[in-house]
């Protein structure tokens, strides 16, 4: 168990540090130089030149990474040239409203998501079966912008009962709790048609088991057998993916992000790669990355612990 | 009052006669004097006396601004500790409520003095004397004085900050000087520096001279540019919460791509403000969450609408749409490399497009065609000399006499965004194609586009408004001047330019402006598809606004129509 663990923690350290590195690359390689987009169009070349020396950007990739990753180690997250401060601060403030958003969103899908899956599952090809994985393709499938698009027209624009933007400002009379309503609706509805598709395969797969005949042919009722045989089982497939969507509701919110003005990680990250903020993109990664992989040993350990073959063998 | 009377410039008293007999119109009137030296109140005191016109110019004369209410304006928010090094207009709309300029274009283009009581320029147009007025104060109780304002000339003069102020007084204030030595490879190094020690010259408290080594007309322009705000010298070109200004409001809050928020001032000089609070808040890069921001009253009113906005915005009716001509546009340009060597193919470039047609594809019709010498109807001195039509058949055999009868290949480089860019590029190329002049394209990230716009072969680069046409042209097609992107140097236009640079009278210089025209559609470097409105929608509770042409916020004018 403890090796196991421990070996995860270095595939983990090892993830990080190649990414973090590709990223330094890339940023290295894309057209347009940091100084430049700090400059705009109408500096001068030398004036560019010597911004870039001053940033320390004319020194080779490597060395410029090697330094970054020290500083790192000692706590340094760097300096932010889009932003002119250290990483660390703008960095967190954006970290803590995404990590809110993701944890509402999260306290509704999993739920939903599992209530609709067991009802779907347990009764495949009926009727609500249908209509709960027709109504769960069709949001997977919409694009997030799409589905913001979709759901402001209606709500913001023509019934005008919630606020187009998330600023997360008191304004114009709209709550910070009515601004959440929007972007929160969006990623339920992207992220739980696809959970619930998850859990619907896994109770099919389990109710098909010899178990449950077993159980159903010893008279026990419907709902025990959901209850005490067919749950616990059908819930260990669909847990690491449900863990799994946490990384996708911190790091991969940039279109929700971007569509309601929503002061958030994925606005911030896409606004430092535009600019090649190269510092706090580093820092974005470093905390994608972290949470890709802790969920993902999370997931493992787990399942470890709800199925038995594994912890055994 | 004396000597006051004896040193006004002696052209104003012939403009003065030429507006009587209404040889300029009035915008030209109050351009020329106030540029001359004359104050605003007298120039626009001189218009009242002679057609009977108030004093005050806007339109919000007509309503009277309320006192009261918070407006909420959706705009980018950049990082702003640094006004003197702005690289785009919307970094100065925050700094621009807070601190104030020394001069102001007004959404008129016409440029009056503002922290400047007045300015007077010699005759030869080499000494400007500055006036400031007497009775500002910063926020911080301290008064305003000429040491100030030199202060902020040198901080933006020292090739250390890296303003692009610097670049607009190279040649009269500060030149390029060989240092004597020369770099690794040889070349002679070169510092800016003042011409001469005496070139900024405090003479008061108030009245400060820039003598200049060569003759600059568009001095307060100049001084309007956007990092020419005045900032409290002990700042030390820094801004932020707790920075001393003269202007209408105090930033309170500043939180970079997020929100400014701005409180008014109770002891502010000019008129206003009427709000009790301002805030500009950042709805990034997505032009739907701008959209959506109007359309839930989130935000009252934006800077800059783009094409993209247009059609949904006009939808709401709690909107109002406001417009502007400016002498905003883009320009595709090409260096003088084979094909475009030869001036005949230069012009059948121009000749293929239509550009009425251009407004309509590419920027919804708001605007006007845009004609390819790069002078716009709103300046002054435009000269019309018609435009140049469609001419597909003229293009060909303009090709075939250059040695061209198939037609040639070429590659265009342009920016993705904004989005009119594109599809103007887009059209163009369908146009020239009938020509037999087959142009692939090639977007690129706006980014990387601007650290080659001079370099690129054949490019498609946008220009921001200037308030007169020569000072576009003296920046843009000048023979070795860095913002030349098209390389191109024509021994005929240089000199015919600083002929007109040097005339005053609107009309000679518009008469000069004529073979300056002529020559640019005939053997120029440039095509230009339109002229852009600019526009953008606000509220309709929203007083006091209208649309600058290059789409500056004077907040201190805006006031709640109801609460």
């Amino acid at each position: 168990m403890m090796s196991f663990v421990l070996r995860r923690l270095g595939q983990m350290a090892f993830t990080v540090i190649v990414a973090s590195f590709l990223i330094f690359a890339v940023s290295e390689w894309t057209p347009g130089s940091a100084a430049r987009k700090m400059l705009g169009p109408y500096a001068l070349p030398e004036q560019v030149e010597s911004l870039s020396r001053e940033l320390g950007l004319d020194r080779p990739v490597l060395v410029r990474y090697v330094e970054w990753a020290g500083n790192v180690l000692q706590g340094d997250l760097g300096y932010s040239t889009l932003y002119k401060q250290p990483v660390a601060p703008v960095f967190a403030d954006r970290l803590k409203n995404t990590a809110m958003l993701a944890a509402i969103a999260f306290a509704i899908i999993v739920p939903v998501s599992i209530l609709f899956g067991i009802m779907a599952g347990m009764r495949e090809g009926s009727l609500f079966d249908r209509g709960i994985s027709v109504a769960a393709i069709l949001c997977t499938s919409l694009p997030e912008f799409a589905l913001g698009a979709f759901l402001s027209s209606i709500f913001v624009i023509w019934l005008g009962i919630l606020p187009g933007t998330s600023t997360l400002q008191d304004s114009g009379g709209w709550s910070v709790a009515s601004q959440l309503v929007l972007p929160v609706a969006v990623m339920v509805l992207y992220d739980a048609g696809y959970v619930i598709r998850m859990v619907r395969a896994s109770m099919i797969e389990v109710m098909l088991a010899p178990y449950i005949r077993t159980a159903i042919l010893k008279g026990m009722s419907f709902r025990q057998v959901i209850t005490r045989h067919a749950l616990r089982n059908a819930l260990i497939a669909p847990f690491t993916v449900i863990l799994l969507q946490i990384n996708y509701l911190i790091t991969g919110v940039v279109v929700v992000e971007a569509v309601f003005a929503y002061p958030g990680f994925g606005r911030m990250m896409l606004d430092a790669a535009l600019n090649k903020d190269v510092a706090l993109i580093e820092a974005g990664a470093l905390v994608a990355v972290g949470i890709a992989v802790t969920t993902q040993v999370a997931g493992d350990i787990g399942y470890m612990l709800l199925n038995p073959r594994i912890r055994i063998a | 009052m004396a000597d006051r009377e004896s040193s006004i410039h002696p052209y104003i008293p012939k403009l003065v006669d030429q507006y009587e007999r209404r040889r300029v119109d009035r915008r030209e009137f109050l351009r020329t004097s106030t540029l001359l030296g004359l104050s605003a109140a007298t120039a626009y005191g001189i218009v009242g006396r002679i057609d009977g016109s108030r004093f005050v110019p806007q339109a919000r004369a007509q309503e009277t601004p309320k006192k009261g209410g918070i407006l909420r304006i959706s705009i980018r928010v950049p990082d702003l500790s640094t006004p003197p090094t702005f690289s785009w207009v919307y970094d100065s709309i925050s700094v621009r409520q807070c601190n104030d300029y020394l001069t102001r274009t007004g959404v008129d283009n016409i440029t009056v003095p503002w922290l400047l009581e007045k300015w007077q320029a010699s005759e030869d147009l080499k000494t400007w004397t500055l006036s400031l007025r007497k009775d500002i104060k910063w926020s911080n109780g301290q008064p305003l004085v000429a040491d100030h304002v030199i202060w902020n000339l040198n901080h933006w003069l020292d090739p250390n900050t890296g303003s692009s102020v610097l670049g607009l007084f190279k040649g009269f204030l500060v030149e390029d000087r060989d240092t004597g030595t020369t770099d690794a490879d040889g070349n002679p190094v070169m510092a800016t520096g003042f011409w001469d020690a005496n070139a900024i010259e405090k003479k008061d408290d108030f009245t400060i001279v820039l003598n200049g080594k060569s003759p600059q007309m568009a001095v307060p322009e100049n001084l309007f540019h956007y990092p020419a705000a005045i900032l409290w010298p002990e700042d030390n070109g820094k801004w932020g919460v707790g920075s001393p200004g003269t202007g209408a409001f105090d930033p309170e809050v500043i939180e970079v791509g997020k929100r400014v928020v701005f409180k008014p001032r109770a002891d502010y000089w000019g008129d206003g403000p009427y709000l009790d609070e301002l805030h500009f808040i950042d709805h990034g890069d997505d032009p739907s969450a701008q959209v959506a921001a109007l359309a839930s009253r989130q935000a009252d009113g934006m800077y800059e609408a783009s094409v993209t906005q247009y059609e949904v915005l006009k939808q709401m009716p709690h909107l109002e749409l406001y417009q502007g001509v400016s002498a905003q546009t883009a320009v595709a340009r090409v260096h003088p490399n084979k094909p475009f060597d030869d001036a005949r193919v230069r012009k059948a470039l121009r000749l293929a497009v239509d550009t009425e047609k251009l407004l309509q594809l590419a920027h919804l019709n708001i605007g006007a065609p845009g004609e390819h010498h790069h002078v716009a109807p709103v300046h002054p001195e435009y000269a019309d000399i018609g435009l140049m039509k469609q001419d597909i058949e003229g293009a060909k055999k303009l090709l075939a006499d250059a040695g061209y009868p198939d037609g040639i290949e070429a590659e265009i480089s342009c920016k993705q965004d904004p989005a009119w860019e594109l599809i103007a590029v887009q059209a163009m190329t369908e146009m020239w194609k009938q020509a037999g002049i087959n142009v692939k394209i090639n977007v690129m990230p706006s980014a990387a586009y601007w650290d080659n716009w001079t370099k690129v072969p054949f490019g498609f680069t946008a220009w921001t408004h200037r308030p007169l046409g020569v000072m576009v042209l003296g920046l843009a097609y000048r023979s070795g001047v860095p913002w030349n992107e098209s390389h191109w140097s024509n021994p005929k236009f240089d000199e015919l330019l600083s002929k007109a640079e040097g005339i005053l009278d609107v009309e000679d210089r518009r008469q000069a402006m004529v073979p300056i025209e002529e020559l640019m559609n005939e053997e120029g470097p440039a095509v230009i598809p339109l002229w852009r409105g600019m526009f953008t929608f606000w509220d309709k509770k929203v007083g006091g606004f209208q649309q600058h042409p290059t789409s500056y916020i004077f907040a201190e004018q805006l006031w709640v129509k109801e609460a």
